[in-house]
């Protein structure tokens, strides 16, 4: 059984908080809860709104069907009073207070009014009006949507920020600048949160280039160093990312996507920067991509890119994107945390090519043997990366494949159920696996990816020389996620 | 106990240059420092791009000759990274007025604990004569034909505004510059240190060094900002006159927060005498 709330309301209403509020709940349930966050680039007002769906099997995405909307003011109603499935339920309330929702929602699942109480002691705040404004929103509801039971799966609940912060902090993170920006600007409130505790410092600076550059300034003292940006930001860094290159600085770059070109859309997703990451900085260095799916990854694949950037001495950029980055995952494994050691000392760095003493040369022989220097370890990188999992197989094997990284696993991942397709998911992007070809050949290969160009697809056609037939490109530009029931759709057509 | 601090690269600098002026004061204070117990490694250089980055390559110290006008976040990073690290900086007036603007004034903002020196010659010269924004109005270069057209910024003036804790100025005259070297590395916090630099091909002394005083021997008070203000104001860098003077010598001194006092995890750094490559976890 598959259960999809949707919280609306103006921002400051609470929409996100109601649906944090359930979903904890739900995971002390043993549910997997799966919730997405759509709001708009304003403080107060507007209309935003989260999606929460539940499940007792894992669930990655929501569906475009909508069991349950609690509607904390009119608007709500008449934007996705149309998402409403037949038999489904509106929650509403003119002038009622934030809990009054949460009391008619948890009646209307069938929890007990003291698993509500239980969620209002832990937020502290307005215990007492929290409670009394809950029970009357408790008694009032007469309608039986779902019920909840216990389940025995024991699940963590976190957002993929989260995740890049958590990996950070177990990789032995000492030093994170970075300058606001959404949607990677809550890894700087993670990290700022636990720096006491975790021993680390988080810093603000006055720009992108700020931050990159003092990150190089603390990373050549040997500080384990990260910065955390999206798109816009990047641009700003790029000069710098080459002085990483021919300076071999070990950095760690998160980099948080959102739809461009330019200021795009602030507060929404897309995956519109891999060529970014790819071509980003002048001259020709080695760099990583890495791409994780989910929160779990997110820890997993950060703890690697302090591995690469520790141990060959480079840039290393974690990808990701704003539905990735804020939208909540549960997960019923623990992270595999790779651990790094520190291999950076003080000694003379240079933005120039370089002799022996760390001098600039412009001498013809030392250039040379600079730049085959570098081509060579980017070879050894390649063949270090052969020991992690470049990729993943969802699935089992079929003649049909679907090819994607990042976010839009999620929504894969539920959609494919039942049908005759196996999923092979990208983690690595640069060095990109040599493996991945044989598993693509003969096979009717479909791609899907957040962005309108097919920009996996392109990598895909220039690793491999497999190009990727336009009809079997899946590929969405609106701002939005993929949604698991819209995509199985798309995905059901285009089976062999 | 003697280091010696000389690379193997011979300077490439024009003959006369008055940068060689900056470079043996620089060696003769740290040979100095060394003599009193220092160690080589106590110190890092950090240099921007442009004739003064040279210095870097003569230097025989570990730090970074890094990007065009990314002196100061570097220098930054770099002691929050290891905040017992003497780091010593040089930028060119391109690095630290044009490109780099924006981080000098956060320079001083931030108050941490480096020392900057600023070789100031009123022209890019590696790029060969173009004006940068302390050249005075009616300069020509070829990318300037019909004259410079505005005015040069005071950046003595953007240091005392934006609360800087030092500000000097000193010709390049090895004597001039040992003696703010010793005062600027005294100084707890930023020091911000322009260095008049004339450049014998592009921008030579066009009467500057006559019109100039000292500001110790006329008996100024560093520590008071009025009066630094108006000392910042006698000279616009806009060519020399006869009424024209050009004070030398500390502007003004004031001991504010330095920056790494104020994160109790560098705090703890200093205290231990070790930097984050020490913490293992």
């Amino acid at each position: 059984m598959k259960f999809t709330i949707l919280f609306g309301g103006q921002a400051g209403q609470g929409p996100n908080i109601l649906s944090i509020l359930l979903g904890k709940a739900l995971i002390e349930r043993g549910y997997y809860v799966f919730m997405s966050r759509d709001y708009q680039s304003l403080i107060r007002g507007g209309h935003n709104f989260n999606v929460l769906t539940f499940s007792e099997t894992p669930v990655y995405s929501n569906d475009s069907e909508i069991d349950l909307i609690v509607a904390l003011d009119e608007n709500t109603i008449n934007k996705h009073k149309k998402e409403l499935k037949q038999n489904g339920h509106i929650i509403s309330g003119e002038g009622k207070g934030n809990m009054y929702f949460a009391g008619r929602l948890f009646k209307s699942l069938c929890l007990d009014f003291n698993v509500l109480e239980g969620q209002l002691k832990k937020l502290k705040e307005r215990l007492e009006e929290n409670l009394k404004e809950a029970r009357e929103g408790y008694d009032e509801e007469k309608k039986t949507m779902c019920k909840v039971l216990i389940n025995k799966n024991k699940l963590s609940f976190m957002n993929g920020n989260q995740g890049i912060s958590d990996g950070a902090i177990k990789s032995g993170l000492d030093v994170y600048f970075a300058y606001p920006m959404t949607p990677a600007t809550n890894v700087l409130g993670e990290l700022a949160e636990k720096q006491i505790e975790n021993n680390l410092i988080v810093l603000e600076l006055e720009s992108e280039i700020a931050v990159i550059n003092a990150a190089i300034g603390s990373s050549i003292t040997g500080a384990k160093t990260m910065i955390g940006t999206s798109g816009g930001g990047f641009d700003l860094m790029t000069e710098s990312l080459s002085l990483t290159g021919i300076a071999e600085v070990p950095l760690v770059i998160y980099l948080a996507s959102r739809p461009g070109p330019s200021t795009g859309v602030a507060t929404y997703t897309a995956q519109g920067d891999l060529d970014m990451a790819r071509y980003a900085g002048h001259g020709e260095f080695p760099r990583m991509i890495i791409a994780p799916g989910n929160p779990r990854e997110a820890e997993e694949l950060t703890s690697q890119a302090f591995y690469f950037s520790q141990k060959f001495g480079i840039p290393v950029i974690v990808l990701s994107d704003k539905h990735l980055a804020e939208s909540v995952y549960s997960s019923d494994k623990e992270a595999k945390i790779t651990s790094s050691k520190k291999m950076i000392s003080l000694k003379r760095f240079n933005s120039y090519e370089t002799d022996q003493f760390g001098c600039a040369t412009e001498d013809a022989e030392q250039i040379k043997k600079n730049v085959e220097a570098r081509l060579k370890k980017g070879k050894e990188i390649e063949k270090e990366a052969e020991n992690f999992e470049g990729f993943k197989l969802h699935g089992k094997n079929s003649k049909n494949l679907i090819v994607s990284w990042g976010s839009p696993a999620g929504a894969i991942l539920d959609a494919v159920e039942g049908l005759n397709v196996q999923f092979l998911q990208v983690l690595y992007l640069e060095p990109f696996p040599k493996k991945i070809k044989k598993e693509l050949e003969g096979k009717n290969i479909i791609l899907i990816e957040n962005n309108a160009t097919g920009q996996l697809g392109k990598l895909i056609a220039e690793k491999t020389g497999i190009f990727i037939e336009d009809k079997n490109k899946i590929l969405k530009y609106d701002g939005r996620p993929f949604l698991a029931d819209e995509l199985k759709k798309e995905i059901k057509g285009r089976l062999k | 106990m003697t280091e010696n601090l000389n690379t193997p690269i011979i300077p490439t600098w024009c003959p006369g240059c008055f940068n060689f002026q900056i470079l043996a004061a620089v060696k003769s204070y740290i040979n100095e420092e060394i003599k009193n117990g220092k160690k080589k490694d106590d110190f890092a250089i950090v240099s921007g791009i442009g004739c003064h980055a040279k210095i870097f390559d003569y230097v025989n110290l570990n730090g970074i000759n890094t990007l065009h006008g990314r002196v100061l976040p570097t220098c930054l990073g770099m002691k929050v990274g290891n905040p017992n690290l003497n780091v010593i900086a040089f930028s060119g007036d391109g690095d630290a007025y044009a490109e780099g603007m924006e981080h000098l004034i956060h320079a001083a903002r931030f108050n941490s604990n480096f020392k900057y020196f600023i070789h100031n010659n009123q022209v890019f010269a590696l790029t060969v004569a173009q004006p940068t924004p302390t050249t005075e109005v009616g300069y020509k270069d070829k990318t300037t034909p019909l004259g410079v057209k505005t005015y040069p910024i005071n950046p003595l003036k953007i240091m005392l505004a934006a609360g800087a804790s030092f500000v000097a100025r000193v010709y390049a005259d090895k004597a001039q510059i040992e003696y703010v070297f010793k005062e600027a590395m005294k100084h707890k916090g930023f020091t911000f240190v322009e260095i008049i630099q004339p450049c014998i091909i592009f921008h030579p002394d066009k009467g500057y060094k006559e019109k100039t005083y000292s500001l110790e021997k006329e008996g100024h008070d560093k520590t008071n900002f009025d009066a630094a203000w108006k000392k910042a104001n006698e000279f616009d860098y806009n060519g020399v006159d006869e009424k024209t003077k050009i004070p030398l010598g500390i502007f003004y001194q004031k001991e504010k927060p330095v920056f790494e006092d104020l994160h109790p995890q560098l705090v703890e750094l200093k205290k231990k005498k070790i930097s984050w490559k020490d913490i293992k976890r």
